[in-house]
């Protein structure tokens, strides 16, 4: 191959590397990605079928170093918060991010709530009643083997919730993609490596700092591939959801995407109100803008987790700080999924015609913070049974509401992921601080 | 010569008489049951005095009876070569089976079901097979504590003390004193009286085969939000033609050869090749 034909192939991929770059900016996923999205669903619905699975591909691929990130991210940022408070009494930082996480929570699910009152999500016309019981047809029955079925073990479903959550084997945990083990794993390792000296502990956070800065470059090269993906899901979305139950369902579509919208504006303000001066300047736009792109086109909070912590490393944050902030706001307390099971408790209980008293209310508010913590380690459709918890404790049959939230989940799994990424942008900036002393 | 000519007109009328009484002997038939019916000249049948559409109505356009069952029994009289006569001033099902058994008529049809009781009344000829099913409020499903995908739901639901409605002397009344032990049972008088009885709350769970279930929710979906059907892949409904003993020791084996060309139809059968009645209605 000649010098010249590898300058112009160089060329090229920096062409078409800086082309996808600029489509990630806000102005040109609503002027071109969005719009190409529902022309390409629309009009060719042939070829968005496999756009579709070219998407699901793609997802698949931006997942890939998802694991080594967040087995990293954990252990790093519950070593750092556990040594930062024996190192540095005065230092708040634990405090800071307990409090803000909880803060943010209850005011994600109040936000919620308020939407969703206003917006009122299953008070249903006659015509949209007729769309969700053609949709719910046959699909809805309870078929029952009485005489032929084996009687379960009462005890062998909570075994199995148990075995789910509690890590077996880190490495295979990691290998099979068992985020909730994963996590609880890396919890444990955390705890492990900050109770142990220093001396050892220090060459092994800095394998796993080095595994993780590899997982979040490699991902931050995949995300480039975001607006492509998210041409691919949209098309593949208007061509295989049902238009008839969005339109149905659209009082819970419109309440989740204003949702992500206020959410978006809450962190604008933040940003705002909690950089100094110096920080602003290091900005040349609002970071919230970017992360809530990153959220929306990949439909993975996870995925936010570069942007984040870069920005906020940029402006001169303290890294482990931000890291254990961020990780532990996108993986334990993810405010999108709060957010998006206050509004479908809303929805159900709207649906089967639940008075909303006060108590009530409450009860929404906490249930949705309870299924949405719940939720984590839990990615996409997956979270949507989360919320049976909730439906099962207002009395209010969970399997058509799933299935309904199900057949709209391609759609809401975005704006769900954008909400987690801001917010947790909110809480990292909130919590982080620029003078404190580095751990490990 | 004049003799000669009588006895030829003699020997003439002789053999036309001998004639008729031959061709008479051809149209008797052996089996004296279904001569007696060819000597009538129609096939008297007993059917509900309800209307079950696609099994058995009015047509709104002619006013004739029309249905599937109608088809079946009509296509049976037709292999016999008689028209067919309907008798509807039965009160119940379970009556017009225990009639049917007394020889009020040849046989009844009408999406009978087939049980222990009714089988010491009249002789059952199977020709359809449904599912039993019930219609059931979402909250009362969801009240029993257990998911309708763990495999005990079947027996808290059937040992649940749930309300449950249906039509009074029909087989699921029988069907629910067996199979609902701890359920309160009420009987309505027929089936719209059920489903208004599920639709003001009055019981949790409407009890019938799965053609007049799934029916409700077809023809209005939006009821597919508040109410579930539940179907019991492994109960099933066997829906039969009844006789009286001296009407099934003749009529058994031309029944059952008929019968047996004809498939015997699953509730799924029915609803695909009559979809017109699983339609929404305004």
């Amino acid at each position: 191959m000649s010098q010249l034909t590898k300058l112009k192939m160089t060329n090229s991929f920096t062409n078409f590397r800086s082309i996808l770059t600029t489509l990630r900016k806000p102005k040109y996923f609503l002027l071109i990605i969005f719009p190409l999205g529902l022309i390409i669903g629309t009009f060719l619905p042939g070829i968005s079928r496999s756009l579709n699975d070219l998407g699901f591909t793609l997802i698949q691929l931006i997942s890939y170093p998802a694991i080594p990130l967040v087995l990293t991210a954990v252990i790093i940022s519950v070593y750092s918060i556990l040594t930062l408070d024996k190192s540095n009494k005065n230092n708040f930082f634990a405090r800071k991010l307990i409090l803000s996480l909880i803060i943010f929570t209850f005011v994600a699910s109040i936000l919620a709530l308020a939407l969703s009152l206003y917006q009122k999500p299953g008070i249903l016309s006659p015509d949209g009643k007729v769309s969700i019981g053609k949709f719910m047809l046959d699909i809805t029955d309870i078929n029952l083997t009485v005489f032929s079925s084996d009687i379960a073990d009462p005890l062998a479903n909570n075994t199995s919730w148990l075995q789910s959550v509690i890590p077996s084997n880190i490495l295979s945990d990691a290998a099979n993609s068992n985020t909730l083990k994963v996590i609880s794993g890396s919890l444990l390792a955390g705890y492990g490596l900050s109770i142990i000296p220093q001396d050892v502990s220090k060459p092994l956070v800095s394998l796993l700092r080095s595994i993780n800065s590899l997982s979040v470059k490699i991902l931050d090269e995949l995300l480039l591939l975001s607006p492509i993906l998210l041409i691919c899901l949209i098309a593949g979305a208007i061509t295989s959801i049902n238009t008839e139950i969005i339109i149905a369902l659209l009082n819970v579509t419109i309440c989740i995407l204003v949702s992500a919208v206020a959410c978006l504006g809450i962190s604008r303000l933040i940003i705002k109100r909690y950089t100094s001066k110096e920080e602003k300047k290091l900005l040349e736009t609002n970071p919230a803008d970017s992360v809530f792109i990153v959220g929306l086109s990949t439909g993975s909070s996870m995925a936010c987790y570069p942007t984040i912590t870069n920005t906020l490393k940029f402006i001169g944050r303290a890294s482990s700080q931000v890291e254990a902030s961020t990780s532990l706001s996108l993986l334990i307390s993810r405010l999108g999924n709060v957010v998006y099971n206050v509004i479908a408790i809303v929805f159900a209980l709207n649906l089967y015609e639940v008075r909303l008293s006060p108590l009530v209310l409450i009860q929404i508010i906490i249930l949705g913070v309870v299924t949405g913590i719940s939720s984590a380690g839990l990615n996409g459709v997956a979270v949507v049974p989360t919320i049976a918890i909730a439906l099962m404790f207002f009395q209010v049959p969970a399997p058509p509401i799933l299935l309904l939230l199900l057949a709209i989940d391609p759609i809401m799994t975005l704006p769900r992921a954008a909400i987690s990424g801001v917010m947790a942008l909110c809480i990292s900036v909130i919590s982080s601080n620029e003078s404190v002393v580095e751990a490990g | 010569m004049k003799f000669f000519y009588l006895l030829r007109n003699f020997i003439f009328i002789f053999f036309l008489f001998f004639l008729f009484q031959l061709n008479q002997k051809v149209y008797a038939a052996e089996n004296i049951y279904i001569d007696k019916i060819i000597q009538r000249g129609y096939l008297n049948v007993g059917l509900p005095p309800y209307t079950t559409p696609p099994f058995y109505y009015l047509d709104p356009k002619d006013k004739k009876l029309k249905g599937y069952d109608i088809d079946i029994i009509e296509g049976f009289a037709k292999e016999i070569g008689v028209r067919v006569v309907f008798d509807r001033d039965s009160t119940s099902f379970n009556n017009l089976v225990k009639r049917s058994g007394a020889g009020d008529f040849d046989m009844a049809i009408g999406k009978l079901g087939t049980t222990f009781k009714r089988m010491s009344d009249a002789h059952p000829h199977e020709y359809m097979n449904f599912r039993h099913a019930l219609l059931s409020n979402r909250k009362f499903v969801n009240s029993l504590g257990v998911a309708p995908d763990n495999p005990n739901y079947g027996n808290e639901l059937l040992n649940s003390s749930m309300k449950i409605g249906f039509i009074d002397r029909s087989a699921y009344d029988t069907y629910a004193n067996s199979l609902f032990s701890n359920a309160e049972k009420i009987g309505y008088k027929n089936w719209a009286e059920c489903k208004n009885a599920l639709l003001k709350g009055k019981v949790d769970a409407i009890y019938r085969d799965a053609t007049e279930i799934k029916k409700i929710v077809y023809q209005k979906p939006n009821l597919s939000i508040e109410y579930v059907p539940i179907l019991f892949d492994d109960i099933i409904d066997q829906k039969s033609i009844f006789l009286s003993t001296e009407a099934n020791t003749y009529l058994s084996d031309i029944l059952d050869y008929y019968l047996k060309r004809k498939e015997i139809k699953t509730d799924s059968e029915i609803m695909k090749d009559y979809s017109s009645f699983y339609e929404p209605i305004n």
